[in-house]
């Protein structure tokens, strides 16, 4: 083991035995044999990974990609079926808050219980008791049972417990959504003050936000292999493009709509009769990231003549806001009439809505406004980001610092 | 020893799980921790009565008799049918934390050794009160043979508690294990009541001299044959490293059993 690392990971392999119906009682051992009906699945194949002393790194993945199997390796609550791991110093876990609580007793008493399972003696424990007390806002409750704690205050006062162990490795998961706001933001810093003073942490969120924060560096673990790895942000970008382009074919795969009836009305002198919708690259496509193009194309069909036609659409987010909505007569286009059908195309340049689902209405009506065509939900789209701004629809903006101090790269524009 | 070395350091979660289980047990209760005492004094008055009012035994005092094997008795089959189901129990911790997995068998055990401890504290003042009296000689010997009954049911524990995890079916069984095993064992009667031709198989129990040891030394007030408590401890012994190994050998694969 290389001496400035304090996390050495070898070559690890897991396989995890999924049972068609686990069986744990004697009959199923003997008489049936149901536990030899089990698939193999491989969770990690022949992973490899270093960690700095006092580094801070992310795994990142889509859900079931191994990445909390990857931490559960290295709290050594499971063992690898092939390679090593190295940890040197005192590993702790922030995985399961309030471990071995007891409900009647006084938070007092389940400070000194779920301190000691991570390992302190009583020494240790009543050393840190003012902080954990301190840091749980919880100094008039801590005599009582806890039982009559609301969850919030459980969980601060778990939280305390476990950021007040002081380790040389800390493994988190998931937990950073503890408490209000205010907590949260205490968690945080003390998190920030953990790793200043050398602590070597390693992270599983799905908050990319917080690992940008706090990490140096992001693995990015993909059906058991490390895809990439780096700085956070690169590799998220490239996570979260690839994540929206596999969502992509599952989109479409399940986008079979064939919609007449409640979400669409009209008189029906023409109808919509094909939608695509289309990317960049004149592909289909229904994910998109902020600020990227999207073309529309609709086939119309005229069954009897419209005159004094209008062509309109309307984007909505799922709560119902909507987004955007105009057509061809609020543009002031000359008036026409449709006599035979064609093909009608809209093109949506830089489109920086947010992350999120959005439903499109595209409608033909006539004269002041009778519906020829409404189709409401006629197209689904999701956006997704990288940047975690938040609001509707992203304003393209310039940060400058004063330009006296500042020769370059004192912007950065999005 | 990397293993006895890491069990040191969490001493204190093995000392705070007996405490909650303990304190725990009676909480809530009107009479609360003084139900630890109350329970084997409760036991050892339907004993009295039916034993020498209903049943008339033909051994002297019979409730004493019983009485002073019994309680030993209670902390082995309890640690027998309670330490099977420990990890089990505890799944939500040994499936997120880590820590070294023979602090749950060896906390329960040791509960149920504490708890013995306390039970005996009614044992001596009922000899004490009813006349029967202590041998100060004799009782020099009553730790080893606490210490070699220890070494047994951790031994057991550490086994059970480790199959239960793969097997289920285990926690159920042994209820009727520790039961046969009562009979098997010289706690209602005297060890001296079986046939001759049998009492050495008899003795193959390690609990057969364990128990008789325990009476010898406050019914009889005498000290324990030395021979058989001998056996004993090498077995108790033996069942530790053998607990020990498969316990070790098992555990790796306790969080996806779970």
């Amino acid at each position: 083991m290389q001496q400035e690392n304090a996390i050495e990971v070898n070559h690890i392999s897991k396989c995890f035995k999924v049972y068609s119906d686990k069986g744990h009682e004697l009959k199923d051992h003997i008489v049936s044999g149901k536990r030899k009906n089990y698939t193999k699945r491989e969770v990690l194949k022949d992973v490899s990974f270093s960690v700095k002393k006092g580094e801070a790194i992310g795994l990142v993945g889509h859900n079931g990609c191994g990445k909390s199997t990857t931490l559960k390796l290295l709290t050594k609550i499971m063992y690898p079926d092939s390679g090593t791991i190295e940890m040197r110093g005192r590993v702790s876990s922030l995985i399961e808050l309030g471990a071995g609580f007891h409900p009647d007793m006084s938070g007092r008493e389940n400070i000194y219980i779920n301190a000691s399972i991570f390992g302190l003696t009583k020494k240790e424990i009543d050393r840190r008791l003012d902080d954990i007390i301190a840091f749980s806002e919880l100094e008039g409750f801590i005599d009582n049972p806890v039982r009559t704690y609301s969850s919030g205050m459980y969980m601060r006062l778990a939280f305390s417990v476990a950021i007040n162990v002081d380790a040389d490795i800390l493994l988190i998961d998931e937990i950073l959504a503890v408490g209000d706001a205010v907590f949260q933001a205490k968690c945080f810093n003390r998190l920030r003050e953990i790793k200043a003073a050398g602590t070597t942490v390693v992270i599983v969120s799905h908050s990319l936000q917080q690992i940008e924060q706090f990490c140096e560096r992001s693995l990015w673990i993909q059906d058991g292999r490390i895809q990439a790895e780096g700085q956070p942000r690169e590799v998220h970008s490239r996570y979260l493009d690839f994540m929206g382009k596999r969502r992509q074919k599952i989109g479409s795969s399940t986008d079979a709509s064939d919609k007449t009836g409640k979400d669409r009305w009209g008189n029906g002198n023409a109808r919509i009769t094909d939608i695509r919708l289309l990317g960049e690259s004149g592909a289909p496509q229904s994910v998109f990231k902020t600020g990227e193009s999207l073309r529309i194309q609709m086939d119309y069909e005229v069954i009897r003549p419209v005159e004094d036609a209008v062509f309109g659409i309307g984007i909505f987010r799922t709560d119902g806001l909507r987004c955007y909505g105009t057509n061809t007569r609020l543009e002031r286009f000359e008036r026409f009439d449709l006599r035979k059908g064609g093909c009608l195309e809209l093109d949506l340049h830089e489109v920086n809505l947010l992350p999120g689902e959005y439903s499109i209405d595209l409608t033909i009506e006539c004269d002041v406004g009778i519906p020829v065509d409404y189709y409401t939900k006629a197209l689904r789209i999701e956006m997704y980001s990288d940047i975690q701004d938040v609001g509707v629809s992203r304003i393209k903006h310039t940060w400058t610092f004063d330009r006296h101090c500042e020769t370059d790269g004192g912007n950065e524009t999005l | 020893m990397g293993k006895l070395k890491e069990l040191y350091q969490y001493r204190t979660m093995i000392s705070s799980l007996i405490q909650r289980d303990l304190r725990g047990r009676y909480k809530g209760s009107v009479l609360g921790f003084a139900w630890t005492f109350l329970n084997p004094l409760l036991q050892l008055i339907v004993y009295t009565i039916v034993f020498s009012i209903i049943m008339r035994a033909g051994i002297k005092d019979y409730y004493l008799f019983l009485f002073v094997a019994l309680i030993p008795w209670l902390f082995f089959s309890n640690s027998l049918t309670g330490g099977a189901g420990c990890i089990l129990m505890q799944k939500d911790m040994v499936k997120k934390i880590y820590f070294p997995r023979e602090v749950l068998p060896i906390s329960v055990v040791t509960c149920q050794f504490v708890n013995m401890l306390l039970s005996f504290i009614v044992v001596f003042a009922v000899l004490l009160v009813s006349g029967k009296g202590l041998n100060p000689i004799a009782m020099l010997y009553l730790v080893p043979v606490m210490i070699v009954e220890y070494l047994l049911a951790l031994g057991i524990a550490f086994v059970t508690s480790a199959v239960t995890v793969y097997l289920r079916d285990l926690e159920h069984m042994l209820v009727i294990v520790a039961m046969a095993w009562q009979f098997l064992t010289p706690v209602m009667y005297s060890i001296d009541m079986a046939p001759e031709k049998i009492r050495f198989a008899l003795y193959l129990n390690p609990m057969a001299s364990v128990i008789t040891a325990y009476r010898d030394i406050l019914y009889y007030k005498k000290a324990p044959q030395l021979n058989t408590l001998m056996v004993a401890t090498a077995l108790g012994v033996g069942f530790l490293v053998v607990g020990w190994f498969l316990f070790g050998r098992m555990e790796r694969h306790f969080a996806e059993e779970l």
